[in-house]
């Protein structure tokens, strides 16, 4: 009777979970009346803006993943070895950008650095882009973080760290050679979850006027019926595509193979 | 001149003082454990060497180069953790070469000084291992052939037998003693394990309180204990109290016993120390008879240990196994038998 309403309860929540992703896919292979065809895809395929939209977005995630990699690895690293009394308020701080919407960060941006300011970033496409690639690694953060964070939680820090140390390398080759290949997975798991947050961001890059696929998606969404579906079919493909390769590298680190 | 000498080192953690006043000199190959009780600061002056922590004050010399304000990667020193501390990212080959690496040696050389170390521990087969693919005490070894690599001035070893099983850690500490002797390299070993301090080291630091109470061979430090701290803490020690009688000649009573110990005492209460094994059953050819009663007797095999009560006042002592004579009963009264020039007189 147990295990029966185990099974209930399981196929129940696979149902809420998989029918309106059924019902999407579906709806977005319906365009041409009376049967199923790519045709939505085709036309979102056909569309210039499309592979625009999703290249700068593509560009800007792997900016974001490496800023954010370079910032927080290092952060992480020395909170752990050198602050472990500052650890809670990192969190916390970390943590914010969950509880202060992206809009309140952005019109913070904008009157921060709007033509008229100090440092007028929003004046040129570099400098927008520029806020736009902090305001993702902002987003971003929480995951970043945490996930970087449980990683170095595997590794005995402080003991790897002196140990390098004693063979004579310096600050920069601790990093690079012993710290990060040791929480490569940690990096890449919040490098994976970034990549799907800039992949459907909207508010930043709208804000921003910034040509990227979050804005398109709301675009498209608003003006035509069967490619929104399309569209939010292809993203969850490469968002569960980015939790594959999390799986990948996990099963193909080869030192990672045992626990430590 | 001594080759590494640490003068006047103090270190504190806020209000406490870890270390105080520590100084010791040590020959170039010479081979030097400090020993004592978890917090006794002696890992303190160990990473103080190695670099991890500043001196409060004081000064730390290595082949006359003062290193005291050096970081621990300008210090040329080679450290052996006891948490083994590999590179779970690295082969064993890599690990081993990873100092060489660092400081940009050609390939071709790390290769053969790679090769050249792995043989030296005797593991010549396994450089394309990972880790964790290794047992503990390969694990270890490996640690000191990554250690020893960049031929390092000073070999730091931080307990690094604590964590192996008891069979390992006997044969690893004879393989490090025997790879220290084979390269000349002077080390600093820190352990709790007295038998690992007195079996492996030229010397020995006994540190209590982040003070070297005293420092000196195994031999001196067994037999010549100069504290009494260091008389308790070496090795299992009989304490006695006894009465002073003539201060200036050295006799004392214990119990209804005289025994003229033949040196001068300090003025105030006298307390002896004796080993276990200067204590024999039976008188023997010893000078010192005394009467006790048995109160425990430990079969432990090749080794009985026997409890007494002389004169009120506990005293432990071995015997070897005879398979023909069966160890005293408890409640026997028997004659113990010693010589007084065994008895340490270790204070008040």
């Amino acid at each position: 009777m147990k295990r029966l309403a185990a099974w209930a309860i399981f196929i129940f929540g696979m149902a809420y979970f998989i029918l309106p992703l059924i019902g999407m896919v579906e709806f977005s292979l319906s365009m041409l009346r009376g049967q199923y065809s790519f045709e939505a895809y085709r036309v979102v395929f056909a569309d210039p803006r499309f592979s625009q939209t999703l290249s700068y977005s593509v560009l800007m995630a792997l900016l974001t993943i490496v800023f954010g990699a370079l910032l927080v690895v290092p952060t992480a690293f020395w909170v752990r070895l050198k602050l472990p009394e500052w650890r809670p308020v990192i969190e916390f701080v970390t943590l914010l950008p969950l509880v202060i919407p992206a809009i309140v960060i952005v019109f913070g941006y904008i009157r921060l650095y709007n033509t008229s300011s100090w440092l007028p970033l929003t004046g040129s496409t570099t400098g927008t882009n520029l806020l736009l690639l902090f305001g993702y690694a902002t987003l971003s953060l929480p995951y970043m973080y945490r996930s970087i964070d449980t990683g170095l939680r595997t590794i005995d820090v402080a003991t790897l760290t002196e140990a390098a140390q004693s063979l004579g390398a310096g600050w920069v080759t601790i990093l690079a050679r012993v710290i990060l290949p040791n929480v490569l997975v940690s990096v890449l798991s919040g490098a994976f979850v970034t990549f799907a947050i800039v992949m459907g961001e909207f508010t930043l890059a709208a804000l921003l006027d910034r040509p990227a696929f979050g804005p398109y998606l709301q675009l498209m969404g608003a003006n035509r019926a069967y490619e929104p579906s399309a569209l939010s079919t292809l993203t969850f493909i490469i968002t569960w595509a980015c939790m594959g390769l999390i799986q990948l590298v996990t099963r193909f680190t080869k030192h990672d193979k045992a626990p430590r | 001149m001594s080759y590494l000498s640490l003068t006047h080192l103090e270190k504190s953690f806020g209000t406490l003082r870890v270390v105080k006043d520590f100084n010791l000199t040590v020959e170039k190959g010479e081979f030097i454990s400090l020993l004592g009780p978890s917090g006794c600061g002696k890992t303190t002056v160990l990473r103080m060497v190695a670099g991890f922590e500043l001196p409060t004050s004081g000064a730390i010399t290595i082949a006359g180069k003062e290193v005291t304000d050096l970081k621990p990667n300008q210090r040329n020193i080679g450290m052996v953790f006891q948490a083994y501390a590999l590179f779970p990212n690295l082969t064993v080959a890599q690990n081993v070469g990873f100092g060489l690496k660092v400081k940009g040696t050609p390939k071709a050389a790390i290769d053969k000084r790679v090769e050249e170390m792995l043989s030296l521990i005797g593991l010549p087969d396994l450089g394309n291992r990972y880790p964790f693919q290794l047992s503990g005490g390969q694990q270890q070894r490996v640690a000191l052939a990554r250690a020893l690599a960049p031929k390092p001035s000073v070999l730091l070893l931080d307990e690094p037998l604590s964590a192996l099983d008891a069979k390992v850690r006997v044969s690893l500490r004879n393989e490090i003693r025997a790879i220290q002797r084979e390269l000349g390299i002077t080390t600093i070993f820190v352990t709790h394990d007295q038998e690992e301090a007195l079996s492996m080291s030229d010397r020995v630091v006994v540190m209590h309180e982040g003070i070297a109470d005293q420092v000196g061979t195994p031999f001196d430090i067994y037999n010549r204990p100069s504290t009494r701290f260091v008389a308790s803490f070496v090795g299992t020690l009989n304490t006695l109290n006894v009465q002073v009688l003539d201060a200036a000649n050295g006799r004392v009573k214990l119990g209804a016993t005289e025994i003229a110990l033949g040196r001068s005492l300090p003025s105030g209460p006298v307390t002896l120390g004796l080993r276990p094994e200067a204590v024999t059953l039976g008188q023997g050819n010893h000078d010192t008879r005394l009467s006790a009663t048995i109160r425990e007797v430990d079969f432990l095999g090749s080794v009985i240990r026997l409890r007494a009560d002389l004169a009120g006042q506990p005293i432990a002592f071995d015997t070897f196994n005879n398979s023909h004579a069966a160890p005293p009963e408890v409640g026997t009264e028997v004659t113990l038998g010693l010589n007084a020039a065994d008895l340490l007189v270790i204070g008040g």
